[in-house]
């Protein structure tokens, strides 16, 4: 059973109040270590310099989207087998089709709860302690 | 030409073509001849524009978005589907101007959800590094408002107590116009 103090996490989102809720969501779930970025190209740099074992990104993003990321984390092999959620803003079945070809472990329909969180990252990682 | 929900265009009018923008929804529109309309007690309305592509959009939703097992929703989402329908449209971020309307409250003795979804439309466009260029928020009033995209220019209409009560039609279906009792022009 692991313990969320011990998955270091990284939240992705052009927006600062969805990443504070995002965050406050996994520090409600017992999460400790969780770093932020502003868009995919900052995730990316933060993931080459700083690899994390879970990653919970935005779709719509500037300058690398939430599918450029997600591709450029799964083509480097240092970090490529990095936990990957993908947040969308709506059930859009041709991007989560996208995101599942590019490896995504699972996604997120924005508006959520800190249920729902829980539930997609249990899936990935199994039931958190 | 409008953009976003409706999908549709047509061409210049003398009278602008009137969106109205019920709770829960946003739209999306650019040039002269469109007006966005809403009509607000508690809720608040973002009005949000790119004054260089005269593109511009109103969301109208209820509840603040706030942490929580509930709270990952309202007001959050709906800023952020107007953000990213604008931004699709070729807007940038970084020039974007917010007015804020709304947030109420309307009878005394019931929580002050107004004050709450003002709270968070200020604390949203100020952590979202958005330019507040105006609005009008609180108060004890329902408003009717009107939002020209093109131009960025916006009215509110303040509604008179007893008019308060079109806002519980509202919920259930679009609002028919009702007599003015304090037109005011902002900007």
């Amino acid at each position: 059973m692991p313990s969320p103090s011990s998955i270091p996490c990284l939240v992705v989102d052009d927006q600062q109040t969805m990443r504070s809720l995002v965050r406050t969501g996994l520090q409600q779930l017992g999460f400790r270590t969780i770093h932020e970025a502003p868009d995919g190209e900052e995730g990316l740099r933060h993931m080459l310099a700083r690899p994390v074992q879970l990653v919970i990104s935005d779709y719509n993003m500037p300058k690398l989207d939430g599918l450029g990321l997600l591709r450029a984390i799964r083509s480097h092999p240092p970090i490529q087998k990095t936990a990957f959620i993908m947040l969308t803003g709506r059930a859009d079945k041709e991007l989560v089709q996208r995101a599942v070809q590019f490896g995504v472990n699972n996604y997120l329909v924005k508006p959520f709860t800190v249920g729902t969180l829980k539930e997609k990252i249990e899936a990935i990682f199994g039931v958190l302690a | 030409m409008t953009l976003g929900l409706a999908g549709q265009s047509q061409g210049y009018d003398a009278e602008p073509r009137k969106i109205h923008v019920i709770q829960g929804q946003f739209h999306v529109a650019e040039g002269d001849d469109v007006v966005l309309t809403t009509i607000l007690g508690s809720c608040v309305a973002a009005c949000i524009r790119d004054p260089l592509t005269g593109i511009g959009g109103m969301n109208h939703f209820l509840l603040p978005g706030e942490a929580g097992d509930e709270g990952l929703r309202y007001g959050v989402q709906s800023m952020e589907l107007l953000l990213n329908a604008l931004l699709r449209k070729g807007c940038r971020r970084d020039r974007l101007e917010v007015k804020l309307f709304g947030g109420g409250h309307l009878f005394d003795g019931l929580s002050n959800v107004g004050g709450q979804n003002s709270d968070f439309a200020e604390r949203f466009v100020r952590d979202e590094g958005l330019r507040h260029v105006g609005g009008s928020l609180r108060g004890d009033r329902a408003r009717r408002i009107q939002y020209w995209p093109g131009s960025g220019r916006a009215r509110q209409i303040l509604l008179a107590p007893t008019e308060a009560k079109v806002l519980v039609t509202e919920r259930r279906a679009p609002v028919a116009p009702t007599q003015d009792s304090g037109a005011l022009e902002l900007f």
